[in-house]
């Protein structure tokens, strides 16, 4: 347990994300999406995932682009201004990607009976509306509709417990533990992370455990949660991580235009973003560079 | 300045601006806003910096109380989360705030509404197969349980169907007595504010119909433009041109450079 758990994202996802994994996926739209850890997975073709998270956006959009996703079970598909997740929308307008739909709270609360370890949670949300199952039985898994016991004829909605394979986070601090400090906006991460079976790790700056002990309520999740830490300086790139660097709206653009246009331009942004890379650094280099990326951090130093 | 086939309404406005002045002044001082992306953002920031100073904006991706900075783009740019008290997570204010009814006023934009404004942003139906859309994000969790929703979105006939294909968020459902069978709070009601017109439900029916007017526009344009046949309140008013300073504040404050009012131009010429 006390252990050192920093290895390089290419052998931390060797090692965790097993083909047909369910793979939970940090970030929201273009905040702190885990780029660094999904080329990973993209770089070593780990196919037959399940894709789940609260919103999913450029990295669960370039893994359907890879053809790596069989199903995706979240709240929402998008890049808001950037528009919508094109390889996502492609493949389930054309049937070759499962979804399952529910609201972001009841996304949050599937994450939340994980963690607790109890087999489901209830929510108010969903009622009336065609996130539920039709009333001749939907696909077993999904939401079902009950009575409160305490308060009987008030229904009540039961969200299945939700337990990630693995996930994947980017933040901004962790330790060789892999104890874990996320800065500003946490969205659905810490109930994800605890909810699940092994968790990786990206962060931008490695602390030691002494600075954690020294103040310990600034630890979002403890170390017993995570597998491994990779440290990945802009390993959110080219989406935000809040107190370090803005988004980068021409390589976020970059990648919308190849994925609205599909086939042999998503392939060709792939292969020269991800594939042509042993690294992310390589990525990093060729996309941004260091001026640029230095540019992004004064963007968000400047709004913070 | 406005583009060329925007018609220009009360001083000097478009009527996409109008629309978002608009949208602003419903929002009182103090209420506490559960705040999407886009539109809704930008006239919650045009309240705070006029008429309701202390109103409290509440983000999904965990953002309580920001002095929202100019331009964002999206629920997780930072500049969404400015001067914030908290930044949280999404649990706590979807689930802690909004859930636990502690939200005055939910507040979207754009979507498939239909005539008892429940809203569709999961799929429309086309001739071969479906048109897939971003899902529900936080929207069926703001329909659910907020007491008061506010929709900002361009009149489109296509948005406005008599039924929609897919209901994501809930308004009234079928009609009057249909959110207390499914089990939702039955206190709630809709303002859809669009560049043409502001529909309300009525009281009595729940179904949406036309209460004001943008200036200069007929209520046969709005009747075209939308695809039930909605009531019109014999009260009729029209929407008040802006003050001056809601128009100097929204175009060199909140968008200078035009990130949201020029694309929303572009947006309505294609229409036109």
């Amino acid at each position: 347990m006390y252990a050192d758990k920093v290895m390089s994202a290419a052998e931390a996802v060797a090692r965790f994300v097993r083909p047909g994994a369910v793979l939970g996926m940090g970030g929201q739209n273009i905040g702190r999406v885990p780029m660094a850890l999904t080329h990973e997975i993209i770089r070593q073709r780990i196919g037959g995932l399940t894709v789940v998270g609260c919103n999913l956006s450029i990295g669960m959009d370039q893994l359907v682009g890879a053809g790596l996703v069989r199903r995706c079970e979240s709240g929402s598909g998008n890049l808001e201004r950037f528009g919508t997740t094109f390889c996502w929308r492609r493949g389930i307008e054309d049937g070759t990607l499962e979804v399952e739909d529910y609201s972001h709270l009841a996304m949050v609360s599937r994450f939340l009976a994980g963690e607790m370890g109890v087999p489901f949670m209830p929510v108010r949300s969903l009622l009336g509306s065609d996130l539920l199952p039709p009333p001749d039985g939907g696909r077993p898994g999904k939401a079902v509709v009950t009575e409160n016991p305490w308060s009987p004829a008030e229904p009540v909605v039961l969200v299945p417990a939700l337990q990630p394979d693995v996930s994947i986070v980017h933040v901004q601090r962790a330790d060789p533990l892999g104890n874990i400090i996320i800065e500003g906006f946490a969205t659905h991460e810490p109930e994800m992370i605890r909810a699940s079976r092994h968790v990786i790790v990206s962060c931008e700056t490695l602390i030691t455990t002494d600075e954690v002990r020294a103040h310990p309520e600034r630890t979002t999740v403890p170390f017993l949660y995570v597998d491994a830490v990779v440290v990945q300086p802009c390993g959110a790139y080219p989406t935000s991580t809040y107190g370090f660097y803005d988004y980068d709206a021409d390589e976020v653009s970059a990648y919308q235009e190849a994925a609205r246009a599909g086939g042999p331009a998503v392939e060709a942004y792939l292969a020269a973003n991800v594939w042509a890379h042993g690294t992310f650094d390589g990525y990093l280099m060729r996309a941004a560079g260091p001026p640029h990326l230095e540019a992004l951090a004064e963007a968000m130093r400047e709004i913070t | 300045m406005p583009s060329g086939d925007t018609p220009a309404v009360g001083a000097g406005a478009s009527r996409q601006e109008l629309m978002v002045i608009e949208a602003a002044r419903r929002l009182r001082d103090g209420e506490v806003v559960f705040v999407g992306t886009g539109l809704p953002l930008l006239a919650t920031t045009l309240a705070q910096r006029t008429h309701a100073p202390h109103i409290v904006m509440v983000i999904e991706s965990g953002v309580i109380a920001p002095q929202v900075r100019p331009t964002p783009i999206s629920v997780s740019d930072p500049k969404a989360m400015y001067r914030a008290v908290r930044l949280g997570t999404l649990r706590e204010v979807l689930g802690g705030l909004l859930q636990r009814g502690l939200i005055d006023v939910g507040f979207l934009g754009g979507a498939q509404i239909d005539r008892y404004a429940n809203i569709n942003s999961t799929q429309i139906a086309r001739p071969h197969g479906i048109r897939r859309l971003p899902g529900s994000g936080g929207a069926n969790d703001m329909a659910s349980h907020c007491r008061r929703l506010l929709i900002i979105t361009h009149h489109e006939r296509r948005r406005f169907p008599e039924r929609c294909d897919y209901i994501t968020s809930p308004g009234f459902l079928d009609g009057p007595g249909g959110r207390q069978r499914a089990g939702l709070n039955p206190d709630f009601s809709v303002a859809v504010v669009t560049d043409l017109a502001v529909m309300e439900n009525d009281p009595e029916t729940c179904a949406l119909r036309v209460t004001a007017l943008m200036p200069g526009v007929r209520v046969e344009e709005v009747l075209a433009e939308t695809g039930f046949r909605p009531e019109v309140a014999p009260d009729l008013r029209a929407v008040a041109p802006p003050a001056s300073d809601d128009l100097r504040v929204l175009r060199d404050e909140l968008d200078p450079g035009r990130l949201y009012l020029k694309a929303e131009e572009a947006a309505s010429s294609r229409r036109a």
